[in-house]
């Protein structure tokens, strides 16, 4: 093995600590059961549509936290601890050091969202049918791609910001609620548009307006498949790349010994 | 190999250090100073994390900064006590050598020599958050020795060490000078250094304020009025004869009536003239200590001249 795919299993090995997602597979379960409450209490539509909806809104919204949680782990986390520095003065270019771990970030949220929509599925079409739900292997597909695009915006906002937490959670439950739902051309700068796009689920009833909100279907704006992959395709390389760029370019010093 | 330039580095309106020039050469150098004299900011430097501000700082004749090139043939062993706690000793030290480029089995083995040489091999597959300070230091010090680098930066590296692992430590140090590396050991406290070497850099309030070897900069001391402090059940005896050498300048009797304080601009001499004290006039010394002896008054001589 060499030293590039060390540092991404070794960094992967961090992340899937049991200690660190034991937290994770409890939540990916409580969505299951939540899914399935939920779902008992929906009038009116398939099962499908039901599936659609709340996977939109708790499996989607679930990758974004865990995003959040897993970027700032990349490196302000190792700033904070201070360990940083065993990383920095070793031969390894550093934007490798930084893709290597983001990519292990990345695989991380996948994994702990995967099995979250799995549960959810399973909750709501109730046993092994979900399981050989039509729409898991697209939406698998797709929190991939949105892993990815969360993860690599929010190393950005890591490497920018310090306790960069907050502004991560305030763009993936603030931003990312109001812009898919605001006129214009707003939604654009949503990834959650784009994932929601590309999942295609079906648009909830218009007499669910409070669920239309959460699932960012309120102002009906939609993209083509094909646009919102290649946006968020490039999204990915242009920051990833920028935040190789900034990580290669600036010192990252643990604060209190600055001075 | 290493070589600062005018090099100064501010952090916004604080500047921690201020236009230092030297030259690191082969063999140990201690680079001494208070905290915040600088020391830190100074081998951060060294070792790539921090950038000067205005000057320029080389090793290998490369800059240091973010360079993989350098990183191979240098050993860093940090100030912080911070670590992965969940691994063990023998987990951590094998992770670092893995990501200097290793296949496992050399990193394994490399781990093993370096934990062996440190003298943890016993204690090395326990975990990290139930280790001493002393254990620490040590499992600090074998990842910084784990490429054989030909340069070695120590930030403080005797904290923590009880007698007994000062002294192998400074024996290892030693060994490792004696292979032809360079080893920068900063330290606040001057006996420490004295033990280790006699070439030091002193810093102060992030200046390079005296350079080489250090029996030149205790010269330069001696040339100011020395206090000693000298302990003795007869202190009268003790002062009769210690007032009739010239190099005595001043005796002051301690209250307690068992001690004398001397002041002498010739401090060798009089601590030959108080072996003399002893085996020829058979007064007993219970203890002899000099005030001046510490880095502060180092400092504060260097800088008063």
């Amino acid at each position: 093995m060499n030293t590039n795919l060390y540092l991404y299993t070794s960094a992967l090995r961090d992340f899937l600590r049991p200690r660190r997602i034991a937290a994770w597979l409890i939540v990916a379960l409580i969505l299951g059961a939540g899914a399935m409450q939920w779902s008992g209490m929906m009038r009116g539509t398939s099962v499908t549509e039901e599936y659609g909806q709340i996977t939109s809104i708790l499996t989607f919204r679930m990758l974004a936290l865990a995003s959040a949680v897993f970027s700032t782990a990349v490196v302000s986390q190792e700033v904070e601890q201070k360990t940083i520095v065993y990383l920095l003065t070793r031969p390894i270019p550093r934007w490798k050091l930084l893709l290597g771990r983001t990519l292990a970030s990345i695989t991380a949220v996948w994994l702990v969202s995967a099995v979250a929509c799995v549960a959810v599925s399973v909750g709501v079409f109730g046993g092994g049918a979900g399981l050989t739900n039509p729409a898991l292997g697209r939406d698998l597909a797709t929190l991939a791609l949105g892993a990815a695009a969360y993860g690599g915006l929010f190393v950005f906002f890591s490497l920018i910001i310090n306790r960069s937490m907050l502004v991560c959670l305030i763009y993936a439950f603030g931003w990312e609620t109001a812009t898919p739902n605001m006129g214009g051309y707003l939604y654009y700068l949503s990834i959650y548009s784009h994932l929601q796009s590309i999942a295609d689920h079906p648009a909830p009833p218009s007499a669910l307006r409070a669920m239309s909100a959460m699932s960012g279907a309120l102002g009906g704006n939609t993209l083509a498949v094909s646009t919102a992959l290649s946006i968020l395709g490039g999204f990915v390389v242009f920051a990833l790349g920028l935040s190789m760029w900034w990580f290669s370019r600036f010192e990252f010093v643990p604060r209190e010994d600055a001075g | 190999m290493i070589v600062l330039d005018h090099a100064s580095r501010w952090y916004g309106q604080v500047i921690g250090l201020n236009d230092v020039t030297c030259t690191i050469p082969v063999g140990i150098t201690a680079l001494l100073g208070e905290n915040g004299a600088g020391k830190s900011t100074m081998m951060r430097m060294i070792t790539g994390q921090l950038r000067p501000t205005t000057g320029t700082v080389r090793i290998f004749g490369l800059d240091p900064f973010a360079n993989p090139e350098v990183f191979r043939r240098l050993g860093y062993c940090p100030e912080i006590d911070q670590f992965y706690e969940w691994m063990t000793g023998r987990q951590f030290v094998q992770h670092l050598a893995r990501l200097q480029g290793y296949s496992a089995a050399e990193a394994s083995r490399r781990t093993d020599e370096t934990i062996a040489r440190v003298g943890m091999a016993d204690r090395a597959d326990r975990r990290l958050q139930g280790y001493s300070k002393g254990m620490r230091q040590r499992i600090k010090l074998a990842q910084a020795l784990l490429t054989d680098p030909d340069v070695i930066l120590l930030d403080e590296p005797l904290n923590g060490l009880d007698p007994v692992g000062r002294r192998e430590f400074m024996d290892l140090l030693a060994h490792l000078a004696l292979e032809g590396k360079s080893i920068v050991v900063s330290s606040h406290i001057l006996f420490e250094v004295e033990q280790m070497t006699r070439s030091i850099l002193l810093l102060h309030r992030g200046r390079l304020l005296a350079t080489g070897d250090l029996r030149a900069i205790r010269g330069l001391i001696d040339r100011h009025p020395h206090r000693i402090r000298l302990e003795t059940p007869d202190p009268r005896a003790a002062a009769s004869y210690l007032a009739n050498l010239p190099f005595v300048l001043e005796i002051l009797f301690d209250p307690s009536g068992e001690a004398l304080e001397v002041r002498t601009r010739e401090p060798d001499q009089f601590y030959n003239a108080v072996a003399d004290l002893a085996v020829l006039h058979g007064i007993p010394i219970h203890g002899l200590e000099s005030p001046d002896n510490n880095l502060e008054s180092v400092f504060r001589y260097l800088v008063n001249a």
